[in-house]
């Protein structure tokens, strides 16, 4: 089998499994990922010499799917299943007293899938379905608790987002296959001209709705409502990289005015991410915020020209956050929320995770030898060595500054208070979970230069000692801010509006859905007018034909009320012909009868009467004859 | 042919009036002896219109009839010998007036009817007998027969009429009438 | 001439005139018989003299006034028979009680 196949199919195969037998959620779901995980390395192996595999699956009509293995691909399937593997094996001990787990691990299986799927993707068509799939797995997974109203809330506005801004990548990918006339990934970035430049900024939408760039940055602060897990897997590391992951992949494609417009968004979102994070009340919207911020540090990098640099970062990233996001699930469980007010001093309580918090959120801030200390500094160079070096740099630096401010903030708040706190269910799996993730947030930077090596990205310079400096004046200013001075006193007069997540004029609610839901009133009420305007048209009818039906029961009735007359005249008629008749018949009856009647009075019986009856009689005929005689 | 018509007129008047005496008496046996006569009478009339033989039969004839009427008379009469002296008649102003106007219309129609030239001379007794013989065997025998066969169907009429209801068994069978 | 036949017509006339008298006026079934004898003989009388008279060489009147003379002797006979049987059911042969046929 070919092994471009093998980080994908186990996952996949897992949450079918899951679907099917309704059992046996985190056993199978673990199996799935660790085969992934091994299936990923060795695709690793194998590719590392620069060959890449390629497997070719029936598609549309000339556009056959494609899974393509190169270093960067390979790469990237390897941090989704370690990632992956970390935070299913925390779920264990997180989602220990939760009901719905088949469901949970089979949707977690589903999206590993489908995340390698994307990575690996060597088509448009591939890639998107994989884009899709996992806009569907976040959904889902957001809406995990859907009975909470700010869930269901949360997945609905998340998929909202996501999917307005997928509409640059369909465009996008239409104007690649066109120009081009084929799908496959590498051969449409050699597109060229305008089309080039629209494809490029159509991604950048694309890109900026998944990475969660202002201004759709609400959508992933929102997604906190969902389980811890699914934070640190989608929401850290894999889903919102998809945006960064794209972006890296067509820079050949993209033009100086595309690369222009995608540093202004990632610095523009650097600086207020940071800005909101620090000005958060709840540590996991911080981490997400951050989150946001960080993936405009990779977009600015991807905008000075150094793919390479946003590479670093997002590997770097995606174990740092994810290992953040695990042990603030941890505290949360040993709390009971998540909310700053809640979680103060919950670090002494939880040593252990607090520990890794700590270390990750070291290493996010840049200190060395931690991994974020190197692709920082990676990022700070490719923004300083750009030709947009005037505002780019100075947005590095903010995103910098401000990194280290909020996670000295949420150190500080997390340290400071009482430790108490109950019994958390779990532990073990969740230290494993976290502490699995912590060891490469910390050492990853050894595995730079390798890595560097192996990919085929343009080589970057190496960065010079100011670089490094600047980077560690920032983290350690940032740090020391953070941990000394409380965040209002900080931001000032920006603070409210920060807490708001700087929503201008009530923010995108305001400026499209609010318009969005007039308009679609507007329409449901001229429907509606419509509708009794085609019953009224209806109803006339109707009136019309009832009117019609009226008239011609009249009509019927006259010719049936004819009828009953025709036979009382008929009828009258005949018994007045009758009686008549009749009348006449007895009337002859009757006289006959009476004449009868007298003339039996001839018939006496007496003989005597005979004979004078008949010697009256010949007289009479004598005479007659006599008579006759004479005439003659 | 006056002789004639006198003994006609006497002879006539002898039959009118037995025949009124007929009527008359309310003796039964005078009566039929009345009629006796009268039929005599009129069969001597017959003698003197010179039909010898009709005139024997008449008398011949009426006096064994009336003998036998005589008989049966006195057999069935209520009161034969007239004695009772009841008037045995009904409708009898009737009975007068038909008489009358029957007897008149005759008379009339015999006094004013033309009757044509009277032939004088009649054909002699023997010679009347022989031609009634051929007259009776040759044109009109079916007349004779059929007034033969007549007088055996009345015989045989009268003798199954006179004939008394036979009786069977007193006990209630059947009864045969005739 | 014609006085002889006048006289004899006028006698037949007569005795049919009285024997119509008795046919009618009379009670008894044989009295009625007697007064149809009577007629028949005033019957015969005309014929006669008709004969005699009128048509001396046409047998045909002598045939009729045999005829008659057979009807009278038939009749005398079959009327007898009836008056026995009449009589013999009855007791009478009055016509007045003799009401059988009433219609």
């Amino acid at each position: 089998m070919n092994a471009v196949v093998l980080p994908v199919l186990p996952p996949l195969l897992a949450a079918l499994a899951l679907l099917v037998l309704r059992r046996g959620g985190a056993v199978l779901a673990l199996a799935g990922v660790t085969s992934s995980l091994a299936g990923s390395l060795w695709l690793l192996a194998r590719v590392a010499d620069g060959q890449a595999a390629t497997l070719l699956l029936p598609g549309l009509p000339e556009m056959p799917l494609r899974l393509v293995a190169g270093p960067l691909s390979a790469v990237l399937a390897v941090a989704v299943a370690t990632v992956g593997t970390f935070v299913l094996i925390y779920s264990v001990g997180y989602m220990k007293r939760e009901s719905g787990l088949v469901r949970f691990y089979a949707m977690m299986s589903l999206f590993l899938a489908a995340m390698q799927a994307l990575v690996l993707a060597g088509d448009w068509v591939l890639l998107l379905a994989a884009w899709e799939l996992i806009g569907l797995c976040s959904y889902l997974l957001i809406g995990f608790w859907f009975q909470r109203p700010e869930a269901a809330n949360a997945a609905g506005r998340a998929f909202l987002y996501t999917r307005s801004a997928d509409l640059g990548l369909y465009v996008a990918v239409f104007l690649l296959i066109r120009s081009t006339g084929t799908s496959e990934i590498a051969a449409s970035l050699e597109a060229g001209g305008s089309a080039s430049t629209a494809a490029g900024l159509l991604l950048l939408l694309a890109a900026m709705g998944k990475s969660a760039q202002v201004p759709l940055q609400d959508w992933l602060m929102r997604a906190m409502a969902g389980p811890t897990p699914v934070s640190a897997l989608l929401h850290s590391a894999t889903l919102v990289a998809a945006g960064a992951i794209l972006l890296i992949r067509s820079f050949p494609l993209l033009t100086p005015e595309a690369l222009l417009a995608v540093g202004v968004v990632g610095g523009v979102t650097t600086v207020a991410a940071g800005v909101i994070a620090l000005a958060e009340s709840d540590l996991k919207r911080l981490l997400a915020a951050s989150t946001a911020s960080q993936y405009g540090l990779m977009l600015i990098a991807v905008g000075a020209g150094v793919p390479l640099a946003a590479l670093l970062h997002l590997l770097a990233h995606a174990a740092i956050k994810s290992s953040l996001f695990l042990a603030a699930g941890d505290f949360q469980h040993a709390r009971g929320g998540t909310g700053f007010d809640r979680l103060e001093g919950v670090g002494r309580a939880r040593p252990w995770a607090f520990a890794g918090f700590a270390l990750a959120a070291l290493a996010l801030a840049g200190i060395p030898p931690l991994s974020g200390f190197f692709s920082k500094d990676a990022v700070i160079a490719s923004a300083l060595s750009a030709h947009g070096v005037a505002w780019l740099g100075p947005l590095v630096l903010a995103g910098t500054l401000l990194t280290g401010t909020y996670m000295a903030r949420a150190l500080r708040l997390l340290w400071q208070g009482s430790g108490e706190t109950g019994a958390v269910a779990g532990s073990a799996w969740m230290g494993v979970g976290i502490w699995g993730l912590v060891v490469p947030a910390a050492a990853l930077g050894l595995a730079f230069g390798p890595i560097e090596a192996i990919l085929d990205l343009p080589a970057r310079e190496a960065e010079g000692t100011g670089v490094v400096l600047l980077g560690l004046i920032a983290a350690v200013a940032g740090l020391a801010l953070g941990w000394l001075v409380s965040a209002p006193r900080l931001l000032g007069p920006v603070y409210p509006w920060a807490q708001r997540g700087f929503a201008v004029g009530g923010g995108l609610t305001a400026w499209v859905g609010r318009p969005a839901m007039a308009v679609a009133r507007g329409c449901e009420r001229l429907e509606d007018r419509l509708y009794a305007a085609v019953l009224g048209v209806g109803r006339g009818g109707l009136i019309i034909a009832r009117g019609g039906e009226r008239l011609e029961q009249g009509l019927y009735s006259a010719v049936l009320g004819f009828g009953p007359i025709n036979l009382a005249v008929a009828h009258l008629v005949r018994v007045g012909d009758e009686r008549r008749i009749d009348g006449l018949i007895f009337a002859l009856v009757s006289g006959v009868r009476a004449l009868g009647a007298r003339a039996r009075t001839l018939q006496s019986g007496l003989i005597h009467h005979s004979l004078a009856i008949s010697a009256v009689a010949t007289a009479v005929a004598l005479v007659i004859l006599f008579l006759a005689s004479l005439s003659f | 042919m006056g002789a004639q018509a006198f003994f006609l007129a006497v002879f006539g008047l002898a039959a009118i009036g037995f025949g009124v005496a007929v009527f008359r008496t309310s003796s039964m046996v005078r009566s039929a002896l009345a009629l006796l006569f009268s039929q005599t009478a009129v069969g001597c009339m017959f003698l003197v219109m010179q039909t010898e033989f009709l005139g024997v039969l008449q008398i011949m004839m009426m006096a064994t009839e009336m003998s036998i009427m005589a008989i049966f008379m006195v057999m069935f009469m209520m009161d034969p010998g007239g004695l009772g002296g009841m008037d045995m008649t009904h409708q009898k102003r009737f009975s007068i007036g038909a008489g009358v106007v029957a007897a008149g219309a005759a008379i009339a129609v015999a006094l004013l009817a033309d009757w044509g030239p009277v032939t004088v001379q009649a054909p002699a007794a023997a010679m009347q007998t022989r031609e009634l013989g051929h007259e009776l065997l040759g044109r009109s025998m079916l007349i004779f027969e059929t007034a033969g066969v007549t007088i055996l169907t009345a015989m045989i009429a009268a003798t199954a009429v006179a004939i008394p209801v036979q009786r069977l068994a007193d006990n209630g069978d059947k009864e045969v009438s005739e | 001439m014609t006085a002889v036949l006048i006289v004899a017509l006028l006698t037949g006339a007569i005795l049919f005139g009285i024997g119509v008298y008795g046919a009618l006026s009379q009670t008894n079934l044989v009295m009625i018989m007697m007064g149809v004898e009577l007629m028949l003989a005033g019957a015969m009388v005309n014929l006669v003299a008709f004969w005699r008279f009128l048509h001396p060489e046409s047998y045909s009147g002598q045939m009729f006034v045999l005829v008659v003379m057979t009807v009278m002797a038939v009749e005398m006979a079959v009327g007898f028979g009836v008056a026995i049987a009449r009589f013999r059911a009855i007791g009478s042969v009055e016509m007045e009680e003799a009401e059988d046929l009433k219609g």
